[in-house]
């Protein structure tokens, strides 16, 4: 019983990881800034989609024993595979560059110096933990820091709660300072932030590393609500403590040390400190699910020996696979594009992408070739295709609206 | 009639399976299929095929055009359907990896690349 | 399996053409605003550096990124879309000129006069906010 309970802590303290990055960090602390509470459906609205997602993704590898990339390549063919697999290289390979950016920030905001000078760092133990560590060290590690994300929720009390003048920004943003394109282009960031398809490949993947089978399906469940809904919460209170603090003092939260000051109100140097150190966790734990996940995604499609349980040379190609992609990472934030700007950007792209990295899901999701009688109920399919929808619009309907306002 | 349904299911459930090894080494996907036509018309399978050039042919016959001239045959590999001792999503090998020539890229890479790097797990000769 | 394939090759396309459209440069309001933000931003820095919320390391770091933030900025703003006329151009390039003084130079230790750093941060913040929301 003790065991059971240990694995579902543990379980959801990965899904708290998972959730949190440099991508909602940034998309949070700028909603609450410029929108106050405007942007929390959003938040909400991702939650609820992200929720579903991984319960379906985890359910499927449970029953078919088969990850979320295998079954794309077995049942649509290597020509049809190619096309997510694009996207998401593209896309999180942006993301990555902003996780490994947003740890350097971290430790810089930490220490004084300067954040170019962690970036490789920065690299190096990530990729340190992904050749030699093993999955449970990967998952649990950068989770259990994750818990440090309550300390939020205790700066919004310590602030003395939501003040009630604040509460009507909940359906009425105000606008003043930020304009109607800016919140479309944080609602496709919010959403893209939150729903990466990169998680579903992690998720998946770890399913077949911790070996579940059909007897984890309540594991599953509880792992993917419990888990979800706390990372939510912490990305909620990152947005009300933008709203509170940042919002009357006009700063926008353009960089990440600025949502810190937030924590910093409260708590002064302890509060700066979290943050810091929540930064530089939850951006470590999405380096390693992205790089493993697109590491997982080539190599299942591929066919390849895959998995953190086997050293390196018993998964070549695998393990060259994630090299490269870290050396990639690290060679777009080379170029110096700022961290917060890259993340927010990346997050777009990926709300863009969504139909194409998740329609061949919903289909798979549906077939009981591999699922047996635990398909998905019809609500859950309409309430996956109106999400999709919602982000591609919103993504798409964002950009131009940018050009033509001239805003960025 | 049932014959031919059957034919064009299997090539459906087999392109693209997961090849594994008798000694459970995951060592590619089937990339494309080899048929034999009779007499009669009928179409029986007869080898499946691996490799890049098999892959970019997926793609288009132009790609595997080039890839061809590039790789000129090196890392492709028909294996004889009798070899296949269980069929299914993933097939299962009577050989070991060893004896495959496909997923020689995977020994290649750890014998020269990975082993420089520490960790890597490479016993040395 | 051919037509869906051509559909999302296409789809793919625009989404890359679209997301490569966003490197566009911002009007004037746009780009006043995020003046008077980032000047804002470093003005709460400072203060809390020397009020002992945060520690001078956390402030050196935020101030680089400020300085990386608003580098370049006024030439963005002379040539950005919507420019009012040169004489209050003139006065927020001033006040431009003396807020990026201490963004490059903050004082971060006990002995200096920080609280007139502050004044000149509020005084750029103010005048950039207004001129963003003009």
């Amino acid at each position: 019983m003790k065991k059971q309970w240990l694995a579902i802590a543990l379980g959801i303290m990965t899904a708290t990881g998972g959730f949190l990055d440099a991508g909602t960090v940034a998309t949070s602390g700028e909603a609450g800034a410029k929108f106050g509470l405007g942007l929390i459906w959003a938040v909400l609205l991702a939650t609820i989609a992200v929720i579903l997602l991984v319960e379906m993704v985890g359910r499927f590898t449970a029953v078919s024993q088969k990850t979320y990339a295998d079954a794309i390549r077995e049942d649509f063919g290597f020509r049809f595979y190619l096309l997510p697999l694009t996207a998401e290289i593209i896309a999180e390979s942006l993301l990555l560059a902003a996780e490994l950016g947003g740890m350097a920030i971290a430790l810089s905001l930490l220490t004084g110096i300067s954040y170019h000078v962690f970036f490789p760092l920065a690299a190096l133990f990530v990729w340190m933990m992904a050749w030699r560590g093993s999955f449970d060290l990967i998952e649990n590690g950068p989770a259990m820091l994750g818990l440090l994300t309550l300390s939020f929720v205790a700066g919004i009390i310590a602030l003395g709660g939501i003040p009630l003048t604040l509460l009507p920004t909940l359906w009425k943003p105000n606008f003043q300072q930020g304009t109607v394109a800016d919140y479309f282009y944080l609602v496709a960031g919010i959403l893209g932030a939150t729903i990466s398809p990169y998680l579903l490949h992690f998720y998946s993947s770890g399913a077949r590393e911790e070996n579940w089978s059909g007897k984890s399906l309540l594991l599953n469940r509880v792992t993917a609500i419990v888990g979800m809904s706390f990372g939510s919460l912490g990305s909620m209170a990152l947005v009300v403590l933008g709203a509170i603090v940042l919002q009357p003092l006009n700063i926008t939260s353009n960089t990440l040390g600025e949502l810190g000051l937030a924590m910093a109100k409260p708590f002064g140097i302890v509060g700066s400190f979290l943050f810091a150190l929540v930064l530089f966790t939850t951006c470590l734990g999405a380096a390693l699910e992205i790089t493993l996940a697109l590491s997982y995604n080539v190599s299942q499609g591929f066919g390849w020996e895959w998995g953190e349980g086997k050293k390196p040379v018993e998964a070549a190609r695998f393990n060259l696979a994630l090299t490269i992609f870290l050396l990639v990472g690290v060679a777009i934030g080379l170029i110096g594009v700022d961290p917060l700007q890259l993340a927010l950007f990346a997050s777009t792209v990926i709300a863009l992408f969504l139909p194409i990295s998740l329609a061949p899901f919903l289909i798979i999701m549906n077939d009981s070739q591999y699922l047996g009688d635990k398909t998905n109920k019809r609500f859950t399919n309409i309430a996956i295709i109106c999400i999709l929808l919602i982000a591609f619009v919103v993504a798409i309907v964002s950009l131009p609206l940018v050009i033509i306002t001239g805003g960025g | 009639m049932r014959d031919r349904e059957d034919e064009i299911f299997s090539v459906r459930d087999i392109l693209d399976s997961q090849l594994m090894s008798h000694d459970e080494i995951e060592i590619g996907r089937v990339a494309d299929i080899e048929v034999e036509l009779h007499d009669d018309g009928s179409l029986t399978l007869t080898h499946v095929i691996t490799g890049p050039q098999a892959l970019a042919g997926r793609v288009s016959w132009r790609l595997k055009a080039v890839f061809c001239w590039i790789l000129r045959d090196r890392f492709e590999q028909r294996i004889p359907l009798s070899e296949i001792e269980q069929f299914g999503p993933t097939l299962y090998l009577h050989g070991n990896a060893r004896d495959y020539a496909v997923g020689q890229s995977e020994r290649w890479i750890a014998a020269h690349i990975l082993r420089w790097i520490p960790g890597s797990g490479h016993i040395g000769k | 399996m051919k037509k869906g394939e051509a559909i999302g090759i296409g789809l793919l396309w625009v989404l890359l053409v679209t997301a490569g459209c966003q490197i566009v440069p911002p009007g004037f309001s746009q780009t006043a605003g995020n003046i008077g933000s980032a000047f804002a931003a470093a003005e709460t820095t400072l203060r809390y550096a020397h009020e002992g919320k945060i520690t001078y390391a956390y402030a050196a770091s935020s101030f680089a990124s400020y300085q990386s933030e608003l580098s370049g900025n006024d030439q963005t703003l002379v040539s950005a879309q919507g420019a009012p006329s040169s004489a209050s151009m003139h006065s927020l390039l001033a006040l431009y000129q003396e807020a990026m003084q201490v963004v490059n130079a903050p004082c971060l230790s006990a002995a200096c006069n920080w609280q007139r750093q502050v004044a000149s941060l509020d005084r750029a913040s103010q005048a950039f906010l207004k001129a963003g929301n003009a």
